[in-house]
């Protein structure tokens, strides 16, 4: 197939499209293709099922399985002029690139779909990419701000988080039925301003392992408070302690965070939501994500750096963290998406090493590879694709 | 004598804080020196060479913002910190924007790996957050209110890779120029906004992990160190017109929780000597005494004509956080010479 070389932003403005197309086309390598997806065929009840988690994978499901990673655009005084959204298959490792306004998230991969968000300073709209498909579906249009949504594990609803145009101020978390059947429904309030966090620089989510909990982790300048919509929709009592930062996982009741620290290495804690009570998970964590094993959860994270750098996995209940060697030269751990602004799925049991912590959009570029957390068995990510 | 910080804070709060125990809710934390990271230190003076991410360099602006915050770790540190200097070659890279690492809010971020180096962050102009977009006050001709300051935020991400964590300020925010290192980034025209030297509590800190610069500099305001103070004489038994000469020493107290203070020798300090006759209660003061050869040392020779206690008395200083202290006493006696040769054969010399 032939991918037509051009670039549109997604969006309902176009804002600078010239500057940005050529600074796409200067930077655009071999596997790269500048894309412009096509309308999905079909009624949007086909989303859902492109949005339904396949449920426990195994590295036979890697080809198909989608990824994506979003990268600032800067102009040569280093304004940044948009964001570029590059999306594939984990089989297929020609990237499909989108530019978007300075305004922009992506989120997913869900099923095979990457939700795409954009501003463009008059409304706000959201698009489920069907990756495999090579096609969009437009989920919402809105005049309030649209920073950032997430789909459920059945793929049927959407959680956005919203803020006023004129005031940028929280109108709290909404959901609605993602084929459109339904009007939007606001699901949690706006977060309270508490000064001990300051002003709200950033709203996350992030579904439990199980993927029947959202974390919503609204974070000041480096502190960060958590609530959390439970299975049915009901709400856990908000985390609000000042000494906790950005979220790194949610399993069950326990919310695995970072301390409120502005660089790394900073300590990683794990809070009992229904008790309160907390422990130090590791002291020195660089980067970590929060992985599924047949062994309950663990956090896995980097320790060291250079070439002291290892790679640790702490279990949740006080156990002792075992050690899963040392990290190759030039690989990273492909921390959580909220941290990487990359993501892709691997089955449970096994983390993903990229160069510098996110999947590469180059193909030529160092090759990632799997590490086994049972085991610390390692295999190329390409291989693993064969 | 005290051995405490002022304010009682413990100088390893940060490990504290990270075991477990944690700052109570709200954050009520006395004021005193930035609390530190665990992970070591930089070696004393050890300079850090940077240079610029590949494919993230900084734009003209931001990059000379950020060589003006090496400087002004430079010239403000007020210790044997790591300092930072931009070098083509350099082994720790700053980047700008594209791949920042700096998960999805704050302005800048670092990661540290003491004593090996350091990587830095700046967010690019026009990131938006939810409260709204990211301004840098350097990409403007007229910087515009709400704009942060990038010497500002480099010199506060510098002292976090020396170790300094954010400052805990008073409830009331009065202290907050007290620190650059802040939880809490000042915009224009707010307090503290464009502050390009580290504060005193920053300094506090650097002194505590990497120490001051000599004996006689200058202890940071924001500490309150205990110090001890001696006296010895040359000679305690001396005859009539003889001289003694008396040697106060001045240190800081030995203590962990001074870190590399512990212990060192103050000179440069004003250190007044006291004497009063054998038997009587009241003092008089002889003088300053005069810096000795050796640091945290001060000599002077005295003639008594009669028996003599002296004294050495250090003044609590206003513009420096250590304590002041008195020696105890050294009582000089003035002896016949019979007595003398008799008695003390260390002053076996004729009668003049």
């Amino acid at each position: 197939m032939v991918e037509s070389r051009w670039l549109r932003w997604i969006g309902p403005g176009v804002v600078a499209v010239g500057a940005v197309g050529f600074i796409a086309s200067a930077t655009f390598g071999a596997g790269v293709r500048p894309w412009i997806p096509q309308g999905c065929a079909g009624p949007s009840p086909g989303l859902t099922g492109a949005a339904r988690d396949p449920g426990a994978a195994d590295l036979a499901a890697l080809p198909s399985t989608a990824w994506f990673r979003l990268d600032p655009l800067a102009d040569e005084a280093g304004d940044l002029r948009g964001q570029r959204l590059a999306v594939g298959l984990d089989g297929d490792r020609t990237a499909r690139t989108l530019d978007l306004p300075v305004e922009s998230f992506a989120a997913g991969p869900f099923g095979r779909v990457v939700l795409a968000g954009s501003d463009d300073g008059v409304a706000s709209r959201l698009e489920a990419i069907d990756v495999e498909g090579g096609c969009s579906w437009t989920i919402a249009v809105a005049a309030d701000v649209i920073r950032r949504a997430t789909v459920d594990l059945a793929g049927t609803t959407v959680y956005e988080m919203r803020i006023d145009r004129a005031t940028r101020g929280d109108l709290g978390i909404w959901s609605r039925p993602i084929d459109g059947r339904g009007a939007a429904r606001r699901v949690l309030e706006p977060i309270p301003v508490d000064e001990r966090f300051g002003r709200t620089w950033s709203t996350e989510f992030a579904w439990s392992l199980d993927g029947d909990r959202l974390a919503v982790q609204s974070c000041g300048e480096a502190a960060c408070r958590t609530r959390i919509i439970l299975p049915g929709g009901g709400r856990a009592p908000m985390l609000d302690a000042p000494d906790l930062g950005l979220l790194v996982g949610l399993d069950g009741d326990r919310l695995v965070t970072y301390a409120a620290c502005r660089g790394l290495p900073c300590p990683v804690i794990v809070t009992d939501l229904r008790g309160g009570g907390r422990r130090v998970l590791a002291d020195d964590v660089r980067a970590a994500v929060l992985v599924r094993t047949a062994d309950g959860a663990r956090l896995i994270h980097e320790q060291g750096a250079g070439i002291r750098a290892r790679l640790r996995a702490a279990p949740l209940d006080g156990r002792l963290a075992t050690d899963l060697g040392p990290l190759p030269d030039g690989l990273r751990l492909q921390a959580s998406p909220i941290e990487a602004a990359s993501a892709t799925k691997v089955p449970a049991g096994w983390v993903l090493l990229t160069p510098d912590g996110r999947l590469p959009i180059e193909p030529s570029a160092t090759r990632p590879i799997l590490r086994h957390i049972p085991d610390g068995a390692t295999v190329p990510l390409d291989e693993a694709l064969r | 004598m005290t051995t405490c910080l002022r304010g009682g804070r413990a100088f390893a709060l940060t490990a504290a804080v990270f075991i477990g125990l944690l700052v109570p809710a709200g954050g009520v934390l006395a004021h005193g020196p930035d609390p530190a990271f665990s992970g070591g230190s930089f070696g004393q003076d050890q300079v850090l060479r940077f240079r610029w991410r590949s494919g993230s360099e900084p734009s003209p602006a931001i990059k000379t913002a950020i060589k003006e915050a090496a400087a002004d770790v430079a010239s403000s540190r007020s210790s044997r910190a790591a300092m930072f200097t931009y070098d083509a070659a350099g082994a720790n890279p700053i980047g700008y924007g594209v791949g920042a690492t700096c998960g999805v809010n704050g302005l800048a971020c670092f990661t540290r790996d003491a004593p090996k180096g350091f990587t830095m962050w700046l967010r690019e102009q026009g990131h938006v957050f939810d409260w709204g977009t990211l301004k840098w006050c350097q990409s403007y001709t007229t910087a515009p209110n709400g704009c942060y300051d990038a010497e500002t935020i480099a010199l506060d991400e510098f002292g976090h890779v020396e170790s300094l964590d954010h400052h805990v300020n008073y409830s009331t925010n009065s202290d907050y120029e007290d620190a650059v290192v802040q939880t809490f980034s000042s915009t224009k025209p707010s307090t503290g906004w464009n502050r390009h030297t580290f504060g005193r509590c920053d300094s506090a800190t650097l002194q505590l992990k990497y120490d001051v610069t000599s004996s006689s500099a200058k202890v940071s305001t924001c500490l309150d160190v205990a110090t001890v103070l001696t006296l010895t004489a040359s000679s305690v038994s001396i005859p009539t017109g003889g001289t003694t000469t008396l040697t106060a020493r001045l240190n800081a107290v030995a203590s962990a929780s001074y870190g590399r203070l512990s212990g060192n020798a103050l000179g440069g300090r004003t250190v007044t000597l006291q004497r009063r006759a054998t038997g009587t209660s009241t003092w008089a003061t002889v003088g300053t005494m005069p810096s000795g050869s050796l640091g945290g040392t001060y000599v002077v020779a005295q003639r008594p004509t009669a028996d003599t206690q002296y004294r050495a008395v250090f003044t609590t200083p206003t513009n420096e956080g250590i304590n002041g202290d008195t020696s105890p006493t050294v009582a000089v006696d003035v002896v016949t010479c019979t007595t003398v040769a008799s008695s003390d054969v260390a002053i076996a010399i004729p009668c003049a």
